[in-house]
């Protein structure tokens, strides 16, 4: 196997959770008021329930195949060619993920901390590092994951903080929006839940891989919690009409929380989080992408592939999205909804018809 | 033919090239200086002469060698000669349970009946002798070795056999308080420079059969003695054997210190942060047996090396065990933001200044600008000449003659506290930050923060050219090594990473003794139970019922 470590259940709901949630707590509020107004946390339950199925769909596929990543299997079930063709399409989901996740970054903090400086330093470093964690395998990168996480509970204090700001009234009218709006609002929300895709690549690495539908339902649950929560946050305190105006809600939620005068512009607090979570998410895609394309293209050891796999997810992060990040993000969830939801679809459906893979005990009951 | 006078062979410090000596046919690895003899092991002859004249031809113009010829008072005709090394025998044991013992006194059994020749090396063994402790040996090189331990040799005429008396004695520097390592309360007492006293200071707090220590020897020239304890049935088997693996593979001239073994066997050479740790105190090294470590003793140092070593040691002081659960627990968060600060706080300060100014409030930053206006340099630059300053001002304090110490630290006080400001060429506030973070990092232990101090440098020019984010992908890049290190097999951040719940009782904060129920996991992996359960104490029962 090209990966020796092993990570135990929790680690792999913490890594999952790294991985969805870094950007997401950014950007989806903003798309997701955007649609739905006030009733973005009812699109959040839906995408939540959503994201639900594609990790039992995901898991279910990625089990029948046990020790198998999803770049393996594919070929297991299409036939070589058609296989190739799947798993290369996989690679480069990954890929693009991954360097979406870059240009978010840089973006991010250009706009927010360092104006002047060229949004290519930020990539470039966010690179570096994850490579340096992706080069030491996975078991450095869930490590690194646990270590960043109890950081995360700054930000919990910056939202309890942001309380006093909240307004519960902004909630009203429910169920105005209707159920359309509520469904195009649950679109973003379920391109990032969908992203749990990553843990076919994961699954054999795992202690017990039988635990694998577990990691999946609570990385997904807690994802979409956490993303509810999040939304609401900016629901409540700018409203639906604020809100929506701006690129990271969130951010400025935390930004104009002001205490006593001393407990004031804790978005450096939000800054620290996101900057390492942004290292992780980048990582784990990376990693995935690494991985990926050893598999794919046989080799028996990943590392070599870390510095030029690096250099195309920068450079492609750097040409591939154009200026516009807004577009970028609203086209997005489309280009997801192929390999996330239709590809595992047909691989399920064809691997149920061709009998291939063993049949799981939790298929029978 | 002695192996501890070998010259040193080139290319011996290279690990590829020693490992595969034996099986090259050109080089000889038993050649010496001194003889070019056969490499086979030499051993005494019958005659006294002839040994006398071999173990002089070794041991030539070292003056500090004596050999003291005598006539057995039992029998005139047989000859005795004792070699020993001057200063490192007791010398009244020598004169006087041996020479007096052998030339003068007659055993009181055995009036005026002479022994023979034969029985004379028996008799000098079993009645002649007022030595605790003798061996025998008739091999040249274990004698030799002995007479430069501090052994005292006594030669036999007509017997190829040695008796090997200890009577060892030298000037040696007693118990006294840990210097690197003080307490408030706990033992004050510290290892010396002598194994031996070292072994029993550790046997002395631990009494069990269990407690194993090993000895080795090292260093090809200096033939340093090593002892290699742990507690079996706590320890890890496989850590014994490991750590004895890598003990053996070392071939070096000479062992002076236990810091030339721990680079010789730690598993990352090039990392910034130690993953062997040592002491030393005999109360610590006693509580690291206890949790299933194993420990390495040096002869010549009383520092004591423990592995594996894991990154939470260098938060825990030996006294949080001892003092209150509540205080220590609250002592070892503020070592944990010492250690925060240590490592950040000049970063943080500079990424701020010059490039984060909304995060400071209004009236603080108004200060630091007006500060700020009369020094000519960029903040990193004011800082770098500050922590600079301030490491050469340490580095002054620790190596200078202690009267002279307080000289510097009066011209190092004036020099950075008043003069650098009122001069215009740092501010104030620069010099509270490098103030500030050199007292933290005296709290965390020295080689963590040593390694911290290293680091500090780092971040300081990440955060001078990116900020913020400068600083925190330094963080990330230093959490990532950490992540990667492992000490003798054991990840270097658990039980924090990966996580260990029932260890966490002993890391950030210290539980109470009764809820301190298990060694740490990943080191004592056998044997993990330490306390019985239900040992909180509770008020008697009568009391309780009201």
């Amino acid at each position: 196997m090209l990966e020796h470590g092993k990570i135990d259940s929790k680690q792999a709901i913490l890594l999952m959770i790294s991985m969805i949630l870094p950007t997401a707590i950014l950007i989806v509020p903003a798309i997701t008021l955007k649609y739905a107004k006030q009733d973005a946390w009812l699109s959040l339950i839906l995408a939540t329930l959503v994201g639900l199925l594609i990790a039992w769909l995901v898991v279910s596929l990625s089990l029948r195949f046990p020790g198998k990543t999803i770049i393996e299997y594919t070929e297991e079930i299409l036939g070589r060619v058609l296989g190739k063709i799947v798993g290369f399409l996989y690679i480069y989901t990954f890929m693009r993920i991954g360097s979406g996740v870059c240009r978010e970054f840089g973006f991010f903090l250009v706009t927010a901390m360092m104006p002047e400086t060229p949004m290519i330093v930020f990539i470039i470093i966010a690179i570096v590092i994850s490579a340096y964690a992706v080069r030491n395998g996975l078991e450095v990168l869930c490590r690194f994951n646990q270590l960043f996480i109890p950081v995360t509970g700054l930000l919990v204090i910056a939202f309890l903080l942001s309380t006093t700001n909240m307004k519960l009234t902004r909630l009203l009218p429910v169920f105005d929006t209707g159920l359309l709006s509520i469904a195009q609002g649950a679109v973003s929300p379920i391109a990032w839940l969908g992203e749990i895709l990553t843990l076919a690549m994961i699954i054999p690495y795992l202690t017990k891989p039988k635990e694998a539908y577990r990691v999946a339902v609570i990385s997904v649950l807690l994802s979409g919690f956490i993303l509810m929560i999040n939304t609401m946050e900016s629901l409540l305190i700018f409203g639906p009409d604020l809100a929506n105006h701006w690129l990271y809600p969130t951010y400025n939620a935390v930004r104009v929380v002001s205490i006593a005068n001393f407990l004031e512009r804790l978005d450096a607090v939000i800054l620290m989080v996101w900057i390492l979570g942004g290292f992780i998410k980048i990582g784990v895609f990376y990693y995935a992408f690494v991985l990926g394309s050893a598999q794919w293209m046989g080799l028996k050891d990943y590392r070599p592939l870390v510095l030029p796999a690096g250099l195309i997810m920068g450079a492609s992060s750097y040409f591939l999205f154009g200026i516009n990040i807004v577009e970028y993000y609203s086209h997005l969830p489309y280009h997801l909804i192929l390999p996330e939801v239709v590809i595992p679809l047909l691989l399920l459906i064809v691997a149920l018809a061709k009998g291939k893979g063993k049949k799981s005990e939790d298929e029978a009951t | 033919m002695l192996k501890f006078i070998k010259p040193r062979r080139a290319g011996m410090m290279s690990r590829g090239k020693s490992q595969s000596r034996d099986e090259r046919p050109t080089n000889k690895p038993d050649q010496t200086v001194t003889s070019g003899g056969s490499s086979k092991k030499q051993v005494l002859t019958p005659d006294l002469e002839t040994n006398l004249r071999e173990i002089k031809s070794i041991l030539n113009n070292c003056s500090d060698v004596v050999y003291r010829e005598f006539v057995f008072a039992q029998n005139e005709q047989l000859k005795l000669a004792l070699i020993y090394t001057d200063g490192l025998v007791d010398n009244a044991q020598v004169s006087d349970q041996i020479m007096r013992a052998l030339a003068l006194e007659v055993p009181m059994s055995v009036p005026g009946q002479q022994i023979t020749k034969a029985r004379a090396l028996e008799f000098i063994r079993e009645r002649g002798l007022c030595i605790h402790q003798i061996n025998e040996s008739a091999q040249l090189e274990d004698i030799i070795r002995s007479i430069l331990s501090g052994d005292t040799v006594l030669l036999v005429d007509g017997h190829a056999t040695a008796i090997i008396n200890k009577a060892r004695g030298w000037e040696m520097r007693s118990i006294t308080e840990p210097e690197a390592e003080t307490t408030v309360r706990g033992p004050r007492e510290a290892f010396v420079e002598s194994l031996r006293v070292n072994t029993a200071l550790i046997r002395r707090k631990i009494k069990s059969p269990n407690l194993k220590v090993e000895a080795l020897r090292l260093g090809e020239v200096t033939d340093t003695d090593i002892a290699i304890i742990y507690i079996k049935g706590i320890v890890n088997e496989k850590l014994v054997a490991e750590v004895k693996s890598r003990l053996e593979r070392i071939e070096i001239d000479g062992i002076l210190e236990s810091g030339y073994i721990e680079e010789l066997i730690e598993d990352s050479p090039w990392s910034f942060f130690p993953t062997i740790n040592h002491s030393e105190r005999p109360d610590r090294v006693a509580a690291m047996l206890l949790e299933g470590r194993v420990a390495i003793l040096v002869d010549g140092t009383p520092f004591v090396l423990s592995v594996p070593t894991l990154f939470v040691e260098f938060l825990q002081a030996t006294e949080d065990y001892y003092h209150r659960f509540l205080f220590s627990s609250a002592i070892r968060l503020l070592r944990f933001l010492a250690m925060i600060i240590t490592l950040t706080l000049p970063g943080l300060y500079i990424a701020v200044l010059a490039f984060h100014h909304e995060l400071l409030p209004t009236a603080l930053l108004l200060s630091i600008a007006a500060q700020h206006e009369s020094v000519p340099y960029p903040v990193i630059i004011e800082v770098l000449l500050m922590e600079v300053t301030f490491e050469i001002l340490r580095e002054a304090g620790i190596r200078l003659p202690r009267p002279i110490g307080q000289a510097v630290s009066i011209v190092g006080a004036l020099v950075i506290g008043e003069a650098a400001v009122r001069a215009g060429l740092v501010a104030a506030a620069t010099v509270i930050v490098v103030a500030g973070t050199g007292i933290a990092s005296f709290v965390i232990a020295y080689n963590l923060s040593a390694s911290l101090r290293l680091l500090r440098f780092l971040i300081m020019f990440l955060s001078a050219f990116l900020g913020l984010f400068g600083l925190i992908s330094g963080l990330a890049v230093i959490g990532i090594h950490l992540c990667t290190l492992r000490s003798f097999g054991v990840p270097y951040l658990s039980p924090l990473v990966p996580i260990t719940g029932v260890n966490l009782t002993d890391t950030l904060i210290r539980a109470p003794w009764w809820a301190m129920f298990y060694r740490p996991r990943l080191i004592a992996r056998q044997n993990q139970k330490r306390l019985a359960q239900g040992l909180k104490p509770s008020p008697p029962p009568s009391r309780r019922k009201g």
